[in-house]
């Protein structure tokens, strides 16, 4: 068992000083809470290639759309929800397209 | 109650046929259950007119949002009412909704164009008030199931939404 694991952890060190899959150890995922016709939290710090879940605690179906249009989680049903990996390009705002008075803002860390 | 039922009254969406001592007993869980789904029942017809008769983009999109979240919002209320193991009981304020509803959905019928446009926004406007007024003052109040309370909570939220849309409506279509 122990031997196995050093084995995996060796090859993951490997990868590491290769740059393999560093974009993936760098990319993290934030989770929205949609309630009550808000966003939760209505500013997300994220980078692009990060995923956004947002999660529907609302009664009616509501979207995650860029006013840009640059990337949206499609309708997400009431207890359901949508995974979005942001676009290098991704647009900075974000609405629900049913509901606009519905409104949130990413805040997008710039490329490292 | 009767608050409530005088501004159904008011706002020319509704004529009403009740008596006063109906009018002045709140109703009990299963009726507001009944209610509500005839209320939204009603908004979806009126939607659905909406779409079989206007050419207004903005009427249009509300209409489609009417129909989805007024369905999704029966649905919701479907499930609670079998997850607690309550019917829903026909009440004579549902009957005064439907009666009235008919009513509003023949003089619906005969109107188009622009004429239809700003009649269907305003009654839209005024249904919706008048929904979040009976909501906040009348049922949620006298409610007794928490689990129903929280929901009917919920739901004005969706009619508040739909209640400064409709506004923004007739303000746009004037």
């Amino acid at each position: 068992m122990i031997a196995s694991r050093l084995a995996a952890l060796t090859v993951v060190i490997g990868l590491a000083s290769l740059g393999v899959g560093s974009a993936a150890v760098r990319a993290k995922t934030v989770e929205v809470t949609i309630e009550h016709f808000a966003f939760t939290p209505a500013n997300v710090e994220v980078a692009a290639g990060d995923t956004i879940v947002f999660v529907n605690n609302d009664i009616v179906p509501h979207t995650a759309t860029a006013t840009d249009n640059s990337w949206t989680t499609g309708e997400i049903a009431h207890g359901a929800s949508a995974r979005v990996t942001l676009p290098q390009k991704a647009g900075a705002d974000f609405f629900c397209k049913l509901h606009p008075v519905m409104k949130g803002h990413l805040t997008i860390a710039p490329p490292k | 109650m009767m608050k409530a039922l005088s501004a159904f009254a008011l706002t020319g969406a509704f004529l009403l046929s009740m008596s006063p001592s109906q009018a002045a007993d709140p109703l009990t869980d299963p009726q507001i259950a009944h209610a509500a789904y005839t209320a939204d029942n009603l908004d979806i017809d009126y939607a659905k007119i909406a779409l079989e008769k206007t050419k207004n983009a903005e009427v249009r999109q509300f209409a489609e949002l009417m129909i989805k979240d007024h369905t999704a919002a029966n649905e919701a209320a479907l499930a609670l009412v079998k997850k607690l193991g309550v019917t829903p009981q026909d009440n004579p304020f549902s009957q005064t909704l439907a009666k009235n509803g008919e009513a509003k959905k023949a003089e619906l019928r005969g109107l188009s164009g622009a004429a239809f446009d700003r009649a269907y926004a305003q009654n839209e406007h005024a249904y919706h008030d008048v929904v979040v007024i009976t909501v906040v003052e009348q049922w949620i109040p006298t409610i007794q199931n928490a689990e129903f309370k929280k929901f009917m909570t919920d739901a004005n939220e969706i009619f508040k939404v739909h209640l400064a849309h409709a506004k923004h409506m007739v303000d746009s279509i004037k």
